[in-house]
């Protein structure tokens, strides 16, 4: 069955035609080609879908895309243009090594945005409670931790202008 | 992507929805935050060929202070839950089992309606409902119901819902002033399932006590608790109450995080802590 659905997504109006059946991580990928949305387990352990659905951090692989019509989703291709133009929690990926393999990083980077968003300057305690919905199967959490704890000092008190999303 | 063709309806009414179900009841598949229906559905464990979201029932989202009563409706989010300062006043035990439930993502959408209603053993809010003396409203074509947690819980995953019905509230009696709630629950990482949960209420003058328990059973466990707290809350009398835990978790069954007996151990276990929780510090014999 096909149905119709208007979405916001990274600031731009949709409409999308998709199947009842298609998740929205699906439909982000095969629909408006936004890869940077990765599909891990499908069954809402791993995080590595993680997009903001109106504001909130969720995972995409547990949403029917006809049950966001009318939503605003915001998914990692929003953070930045490239890699001149990278999002200070980017930035401190790169410079912390919060990386390995890199698939778990789309869903890293937006949780570690919701958290610092909330909570500007977290513990490590919280850091790790914030991250818990995302696994890294490279296992490598304490480069992530000090990336994000990199990133709370990078944007602390200086939010860049430039990065409204 | 989901093998089976789906029938999708996400009405804006919980009329128009009610009135799907009572049509067609016995084929619809309920969603709400699907945060256990569509890992099931991606994993093909269960193919519903009619889904009924309740996601834009904008009416089942709300929380509501009603004489000494807080009701909290099915679509209410669990980051909701544990946030909502009504809730946080007078059901801290609902808002504290909210805290702990999966992850933040999981948080983020998954209800409280739907936890309820899909009544996994090991979901936090169950024993904590149970503790709080807490209730489920359930509307159908032929009105609405009412239901304790004994009521409403049948066996695992199974409750009295009948299919043209819809959970639309979870009630909570407000906490009385002076009474203290806690919550605790074992499981082997963070946003994993509890193996075993337990939720404890006590008044402030200790005159009565509830302790229950999840994941020890097909369904939440109560122990009322006041008669082994009569002489004073001391390590004792929380012994005691490990004991009654233990016994009252006869039907826990084995799977593969923990065999039955461990779990009748730590209900022993977590009965006492969440005990010792809400009731603060405890008084040592000399």
């Amino acid at each position: 069955m096909k149905t119709t659905i208007n979405v916001r997504v990274n600031g731009e109006d949709q409409r999308v035609e998709v199947d009842t059946r298609m998740i929205v991580a699906d439909m982000l990928r095969e629909r408006l080609r936004l890869t940077g949305v990765h599909i891990g387990c499908a069954t809402g352990n791993c995080g590595a879908c993680t997009v903001m659905l109106d504001g909130r951090t969720v995972k995409s692989c547990c949403l029917l895309a006809a049950d966001v019509d009318g939503a605003e989703i915001t998914t990692i291709e929003a953070l930045s243009t490239g890699p001149d133009d990278l999002h200070p929690i980017q930035q401190a990926f790169v410079e912390n090594q919060g990386l390995q393999c890199g698939f778990c990083t789309p869903g890293m980077i937006l949780s570690a945005k919701a958290l610092l968003e909330s909570n500007p300057d977290p513990s490590e305690d919280e850091i790790r409670h914030g991250i818990a919905g995302n696994l890294c199967r490279c296992t490598g959490y304490h480069f992530i931790v000090k990336s994000i704890q990199d990133a709370a000092r990078r944007m602390h008190g200086s939010p860049r202008a430039d990065h409204p999303a | 992507m989901i093998s089976n063709e789906i029938e999708f309806h996400a009405p804006a009414t919980l009329a128009e929805a009610l009135e799907l179900l009572r049509v067609d009841g016995e084929d619809v598949t309920v969603l709400s935050g699907g945060m256990s229906l569509l890992p099931m559905m991606n994993l093909g464990i269960i193919r519903p060929t009619k889904v009924l979201s309740l996601n834009r029932v904008a009416a089942l989202d709300h929380v509501t202070e009603r004489g000494d009563e807080i009701l909290i409706g099915a679509m209410v989010r669990h980051h909701r839950v544990a946030a909502d300062p009504l809730i946080q006043r007078h059901a801290p035990l609902l808002a504290a089992a909210a805290r702990v439930i999966g992850d933040t993502q999981v948080r983020n959408r998954g209800t409280i309606g739907g936890s309820v209603a899909h009544a996994d053993p090991s979901a936090d809010y169950l024993p904590a409902l149970a503790a709080a003396g807490g209730s489920v409203t359930l509307s159908g074509a032929r009105g609405e119901r009412t239901l304790t947690p004994d009521e409403f819980f049948v066996d695992l995953m199974f409750t009295t819902r009948e299919p043209d019905e819809i959970v639309t509230a979870v009630t909570v009696p407000k906490l009385p002033d002076g009474w203290r709630s806690a919550y605790q629950r074992l499981a082997r990482v963070e946003g994993s399932f509890a193996i075993v949960n337990a939720a404890a209420v006590v008044a402030g003058d200790r005159s009565a006590a509830t302790v229950a328990l999840g994941g020890v059973g097909p369904r939440p466990v109560v122990i009322d608790a006041t008669e082994q707290l009569r002489g004073g809350v001391d390590e004792e009398s929380l012994a005691r109450v490990g004991e009654a835990a233990y016994e009252a978790s006869q039907d826990a069954t084995g799977d593969v995080m923990s065999d039955a007996e461990y779990r009748r151990e730590m209900a022993s276990v977590f009965a006492r802590r969440a005990l010792r929780e809400a009731v603060g510090p405890v008084e040592t014999r000399s």
